[in-house]
């Protein structure tokens, strides 16, 4: 039989939930799984405010790059379940620091216990004592001293109802809540650096984040579409089974361009993008947009257009950057892994179409005046029947 | 599919990835070890390296190095023999790989002096070679053809000219563009200092080229290793991209004149049915950028760039690419790289025909029928596109 290790997951802020609490628990631990699919010699269990796994020893690592992908995770260590027997644990603690100690020739130590099940006759303290005292017999000797507030070496013990892990690392995970446990919502995702940011955010957030790009070919290649496609994959590994949804965007941009007032079409053409993904939301039951947008950013993000644009729908309009600047979403965007993808120079607007002066402080009535001009609602339907859907798992 | 963007790159032809897969399969040894399969691959690329130099006529004086290809060839030549502070000088319509080697001198206090005021016709003005001996100026860097527009720098009249008014500069040339598609004159070798040659760009492989270089110089390694390659280029040789540059290099000289007339007509039914839809179509207005008319000492003809202001030559490359045929470009329309070609401008282009212009490159596997399918497919793009661009002017 190979050599087993168990995983201790702690929840995020479902530790702060009350009677959803269950709900939100299910959609962790189904997560956990999908993540974790790659190996099937798996065994998963969750006692009250945990996660455990009971892993080969040789997936640990793996577990742990992947774990660090699931949203709604606080933390969690990779430790040996045993029995609570203090010279067993004690055994093994010598077994992880001797060989540590003999290398650094000293190092200080201590014992955390967390007692989950009340039941068990000694209190946490009390088994500090018990296995620091038994581990320190056999080490003192040769370096080993008691330090609890600058231990370099914890040896933790969580004894919970039905078993007892042991443990000495502890991972950060990511923190939020489990994916899926608020619901479908869908990106406006360019090839940008803001939008795939914006998508992780909302994703660390519970939502299943879909996405919306819209095209440009032919005026420009197809490469801002592979760019896509390789940021929402990227994105996706944050919280798998997304949709990436490519409308063909250029005869409505056309349209635009040829009869409506220069200044304005920044603001129109993503008044039509929005009508556009709120007509997709609405048929797939997505209950949000996202979208990159930050105040101030660019012309088309002041607070006027940013109004002007959001007024098309009735749906939620998120923008979880609205108040962050530039270099915090490119530390997020390096962070995620989506910000050399998001630089490499690849059109996302041809220069035809546009305006010279975008305008700053768009006034509705002047919008709706020019969308008049159009059959927006034609090009649209149209659009959207020569969308392309596209599962992001199969990318 | 039509493909006419051989200045990027060329397909493989048939008979070289045969070698090159026969050379992998059969050689894997390394060339610089003493037993006898090692031995084997030393000879055979001691062998090509021979039946190269045939080929091209390069005369004994002359020393080959194998690189990966024309970048490196001309970072090799260029920093290995000037860093850091030889006096260079260029024309300034070179190819990134030339001009962005030379301006890493600049940090060194060494700045190349580039002779831009002199172009003509995007070629070097011979009369300003007098500049390069007040300047004294070291190594003079210079296109055979020129990557964008297919002009030439006759290397002969060049060395000439040097030997006369400024014996002490010596000539560099970055040939990748011009082996294959014009005829190249064994007498250029002995005015030639440098010169450099890529595999792809002749229908051979990515990942190799030439180093050809007069062996009396002394070029600094920039890259250290087993010492291969007289010390100057380390590094285990790839014995089948070599075997496959050989076979591309032999092809390439064998039909070079054939090739040459071949090209010559196709980039005459270009031309000539360019200035047909420009008759046809009244608001179509071609610049040509590559000259028209001029024979192989001034311009080659696998290459002609054009403009065609108002229409972005990007937008039109997506129209072509839905034909199915695919053209290459100098400049990008984008939002984000406003930056339009570099060598459009120097030619004295303003930045609108800069942009608005498109690049075709021919090879031997080009048919007249390409050329009328191109004509036929940039006609209807155009005409779509026109009333688009001309709002935006």
């Amino acid at each position: 039989m190979t050599e087993r290790k168990t995983v201790l997951i702690r929840y995020d802020e479902i530790g702060l939930k009350g009677k959803n609490r269950k709900y939100f628990e299910k959609c962790l631990l189904k997560n956990i799984k999908r993540e974790l699919s790659c190996s099937d010699d798996i065994s998963y269990r969750s006692p009250r405010g945990r996660i455990l796994l009971d892993i080969p020893s040789s997936f640990a690592q793996e577990c742990t790059t992947r774990l660090k992908k699931v949203p709604g995770i606080a933390s969690f260590s990779i430790g040996v379940s045993m029995a609570p027997d203090f010279e067993a644990i004690s055994a093994l603690g010598v077994q992880w620091i001797e060989p540590k100690l003999l290398s650094a020739g000293s190092m200080k130590f201590c014992v955390r216990t967390r007692r989950s099940a009340k039941s068990f006759p000694q209190t946490s303290p009390e088994v500090n004592f018990e296995v620091g005292s038994r581990i320190m017999k056999q080490l003192s000797s040769k370096g080993l001293t008691v330090n609890i507030k600058e231990a370099e070496f914890v040896l933790e013990i969580e004894i919970g109802r039905l078993e007892t892990v042991v443990f000495d690392n502890r991972e950060p995970g990511l923190p939020g809540l489990p994916v899926g446990s608020s619901g479908n919502v869908l990106c406006l995702l360019s090839g940008g650096i803001d939008s795939p940011v914006s998508a992780y955010m909302m994703a660390c957030r519970g939502c299943r984040v879909h996405f919306v790009f819209f095209d440009n070919q032919p005026f420009l290649g197809r490469g801002g579409y592979d760019k896509v496609l390789r940021l929402a994959k990227k994105i996706n590994r944050f919280q798998a089974r997304a949709t990436l949804f490519v409308v063909p965007f250029q005869d409505m941009q056309s349209a635009i361009r040829d009869h409506c007032n220069e200044e304005n079409r920044v603001v129109l053409y993503r008044r039509m993008m929005y009508r556009i993904a709120e007509e997709i939301a609405d048929r797939y039951h997505f209950l949000a947009l996202i979208t990159g947008e930050s105040l101030g950013q660019v012309a088309s993000q002041t607070l006027e257009n940013l109004a002007a644009v959001s007024c098309v729908t009735t749906l939620s309009v998120f923008r979880p950057l609205v108040g962050m600047n530039k270099d915090s979403i490119i530390n997020k965007a390096i962070e995620i892994g989506t910000y050399e993808t998001s630089i490499e120079p690849q059109p996302d607007c041809c220069s035809v179409f546009m305006p010279k002066n975008p305008v700053t402080r768009s006034k509705i009535p002047f919008l709706e005046r020019d969308e008049g001009k159009i059959p927006w609602e034609e090009l649209r339907d149209d659009a959207l029947t020569r969308m392309e859907i596209i599962k992001v798992d199969d990318l | 599919m039509i493909y006419l963007d051989n200045a990027a790159t060329t397909p493989m032809n048939g008979e070289v990835i045969e070698r090159v897969q026969e050379t992998m399969q059969k050689c894997f040894a390394n060339s610089g070890t003493p037993y006898r399969i090692g031995l084997d691959a030393k000879r055979l690329i001691e062998k090509s390296a021979e039946s190269i130099a045939g080929y091209l006529q390069i005369p004994s004086t002359h020393r080959l190095l194998f690189t990966s290809g024309g970048t490196e060839s001309n970072n090799l030549f260029i920093k290995g023999l000037c860093f850091p502070d030889k006096k260079t000088a260029f024309l300034g319509l070179e190819h990134p790989s030339v001009t962005e080697s030379l301006a890493f001198f600049k940090q060194f206090g060494n700045d190349p002096l580039s002779l831009l005021p002199f172009q003509v016709e995007g070629r070097l003005d011979l009369n300003s070679i007098s500049t390069l001996n007040e300047n004294r100026v070291k190594l003079l860097c210079l296109s055979h053809v020129n990557n964008e527009l297919g002009t030439v720098n006759d290397p002969l009249q060049v060395a000439s000219a040097l030997e006369k008014e400024s014996p002490q500069t010596k000539l560099f040339l970055d040939g990748v563009q011009a082996i294959g598609k014009i005829v190249l004159n064994p007498d250029m070798w002995k005015g030639l200092a440098g010169y450099s040659i890529s595999g792809h760009k002749i229908h051979g492989p990515k990942g190799i080229g030439l180093l050809v270089y007069d062996s009396r110089l002394v070029l600094s390694p920039q890259m250290h290793g087993g010492k291969q390659q007289f010390g100057v280029r380390s590094g285990t040789l790839p014995l089948p991209l070599i075997m496959g540059l050989e076979t591309a290099i032999q092809q390439a000289v064998e039909r070079s004149e054939q090739n040459q007339k071949h090209l010559e007509n196709l980039s005459r039914r270009l031309i000539q049915g360019l200035k047909c839809l420009q008759d046809q179509q009244s608001e179509l207005n071609i610049r040509f950028n590559s000259l028209i008319d001029a024979d192989a000492t001034r311009q080659s003809p696998g290459m002609v760039n054009f403009s065609f202001s108002p229409v972005e030559g990007e937008v039109v490359l997506h129209h072509l690419e839905q034909k199915d045929i695919f053209v290459g470009m100098g400049s990008a329309c984008s939002a984000q790289s406003k930056e339009p070609s570099k060598i459009l401008m120097g030619l004295g282009l303003n930045e609108e025909q800069a942009r608005c212009s498109l690049r075709i490159s021919f090879s031997e596997n080009n048919t007249l029928e390409d050329v009328d399918q191109f004509l036929e497919a940039f006609g209807v793009a155009y005409q779509t596109l026109y009333p688009t661009f001309l709002q935006k002017a």
